[in-house]
């Protein structure tokens, strides 16, 4: 019971810290809050105008609206940017003293993930609000049990991300290119995972192999849970997908931090 | 009693790449890669008893920090075998690391743009220090480190010499007994390598800390250690007490002149009659003699030149630190 009162106030200082930080750069905040919301605004627009003449594949204006609203709301809580801190922790000679500290450096990187998830989904969630006051097409079908199962399926995708990247970062262990493998990763998902268009209007051939990949259950499968696009045994599917490939990045993570920091303490940084 | 640090045999042996200059060599080590064996530290034992202030001393690439690491468990030995604090660092997990302190003088683990105080209390959550604990040592370490006036100031907006004060403050808070500081008063001017000096043997006597440094401020080593380890090119020249150093190395004593008037009547050729002259602006004169003669050349000195006054004195550690690395030191003492 100590141990977890111990961790509540391990994270608690951690999460203040990572709080009081971002407050400092107030502008950034709203920088990167634009950004959030630029990408699937641009997205929104150009569907927009395609669906004028009517529903393309069974999505008319309105769903492409509550789509995208959904999109950017789960792009920001399950967002991680850790591959650029651990690659300037590991370049820069910043992870010797964290690897000096009884607490591992992972736990840091998750309450800056917590802090920086709550602060701009938060605010995202005002901005949704507001719109969706004055325009009905983005408001969502309330349903508990449908929230909830959103919520399971954002957290998992939330991890799946953090040990993406996390894992992508360690790679600086070895490689100079660390960041520039995560670009690659960000540029297919802009396919693969749904920020462009709903998967269900991806050419079969392309929909065809992104099953078989983790991008689909890192964002599109919890917008579609949100948007209530999928029922019943698609909803299963999801959760096994998204449990899968957690494991498989959850093994990926354990293997380069292992690996890697067995070449640090070889080679030192 | 028991050592508190063991290093045995210790050696670190890095592989690098290496490739010739321009398109050409980066293309042929794509091709048939070059590798080449640096050898870090090689062969190294010594033991630290509880209590002792120990300064790692060598040039820039000796071996120093890559000794450090090893102690701190950040590298493993290539070969060898490290005790620290009764664990084997690299191994020693949570339990060892609560034990050490690690202050790396050109990396810092302060929140860069928040005030100090919010590393100390993020550290008092990590190191799980209860309230009351931490209340006193804060007390403590803000009242020796004089940091009164910079714990609401962001860090960014510190002097460097205030940032190290701070970050020594976060890496005592939890009490190790074992310290390791590598470089901790590179690039602080005087008066804040003076203070930081002052803090860490302060410090020690309060709490029988052990402590280990590197450094190459020789005045970090005169005003703290009682034991050095010289190390170059990864090897162990010397372990020993200081002084016993300069009296086995410097086998010459320096004769410190300053002449009275008239000023004509003493030239560098008068003084070379004497011993060696290392310098001569008048009235400052700098006469380098054998240990055995310093004495009576002092003597000859004062019956026959208008001395105003006169001292005698070991050469600088920095020289007597420079002839033992070009000359080495024969076998380890």
């Amino acid at each position: 019971m100590t141990g977890a009162l111990d961790w509540l106030r391990r994270y608690g200082a951690l999460l203040r810290a990572a709080w009081l930080q971002d407050l400092q750069y107030r502008a950034s905040i709203v920088l990167w809050l634009l950004w959030g919301v630029t990408e699937p605004a641009v997205a929104l627009g150009i569907w927009w105008a395609i669906a004028a003449d009517g529903p393309v594949q069974g999505y008319a204006r309105a769903d492409f609206a509550r789509y995208f609203f959904a999109l950017m709301l789960v792009n920001q809580l399950t967002i991680a940017w850790d591959s650029w801190y651990l690659d300037s922790w590991i370049r820069e000679g910043e992870l010797n003293f964290r690897l000096a500290r009884p607490i591992h450096p992972a736990h840091e990187a998750v309450a800056e993930n917590i802090a920086y998830k709550a602060r701009t989904a938060g605010m995202i969630l005002v901005v949704w609000l507001i719109v969706a006051a004055a325009w009905p097409a983005v408001r969502l079908p309330f349903g508990a049990g449908r929230w909830a199962l959103t919520a399971a399926a954002v957290l998992l995708a939330a991890a799946m991300r953090f040990f993406i990247s996390f894992a992508t970062g360690l790679l600086a262990f070895w490689t100079t290119r660390a960041t520039a493998i995560m670009e690659l990763h960000a540029g297919i998902s802009l396919f693969l995972s749904g920020r462009l268009a709903p998967l269900a209007l991806l050419p079969p051939a392309v929909a065809r192999v992104a099953v078989f990949s983790w991008f689909p259950y890192i964002l599109a499968f919890p917008v579609d849970l949100l948007t209530g696009a999928v029922h019943g045994a698609a909803v299963v599917r999801g959760f096994v997908g998204q449990i899968v490939w957690l494991a498989v990045w959850l093994g990926a993570y354990r293997i380069a931090w292992t690996r890697g920091l067995r070449r640090y303490g070889a080679v030192g940084g | 009693m028991a050592a508190i640090v063991t290093a045995e045999r210790l050696s670190k042996t890095f592989r690098v790449k290496v490739r010739d200059p321009g398109l050409k060599g980066a293309l042929a080590a794509l091709v048939r890669p070059r590798y080449r064996d640096v050898h870090a530290v090689r062969d190294v034992t010594f033991q630290i008893e509880p209590g002792e202030i120990v300064a790692f001393l060598g040039p820039n690439g000796a071996g120093k920090t890559t000794t450090l690491k090893m102690l701190t468990g950040l590298l493993y030995p290539t070969t060898g075998r490290v005790e620290v604090a009764g664990f084997v660092p690299w191994t020693g997990g949570r339990d060892f690391k609560r034990r050490i302190a690690l202050v790396l003088g050109n990396r810092q683990q302060l929140v860069w743009d928040l005030p100090p105080e919010e590393t100390f209390l993020l550290n008092r959550a990590i190191y799980d220090i209860a309230e009351p604990a931490y209340r006193e040592r804060l007390a403590e370490l803000v009242d020796l480190l004089e940091l009164r006036d910079v714990l609401e100031k962001p860090v960014r907006q510190l002097s460097l010499g205030e940032r190290m004060k701070c970050e020594l403050c976060a890496a005592l808070l939890h009490h190790p007994p074992l310290l390791f500081l590598d470089e901790p008063t590179l690039g602080l001017d005087v008066t804040a390598q003076e203070a930081i000096r002052r803090f860490l043997s302060q410090y020690r006597e309060r709490h029988g800390a052990t402590v280990l440094l590197t450094s190459h401020y020789m005045q970090d080593v005169t005003a703290l250690a009682s034991r050095v380890l010289i190390i170059n090119r990864g090897r162990l020249l010397y372990d020993g007490a200081l002084d016993a150093l300069v009296a086995r190395i410097a086998r010459i004593k320096r004769i410190e002149l300053v002449l009275g008037p008239p000023p004509d009547g003493v030239t560098a050729e008068t003084l070379a009659a004497f011993g060696t002259v290392r310098s001569f602006h008048f009235p400052n004169a700098v006469l380098e003699v054998r240990r055995e003669e310093a004495a009576a050349t002092s003597a000859r000195l004062l019956a026959a030149l208008p001395v105003a006054d006169l001292s005698i004195e070991d050469p600088p550690i920095e020289d007597v630190i420079r002839q033992a690395f070009a000359q080495g030191l024969g076998d380890d003492a």
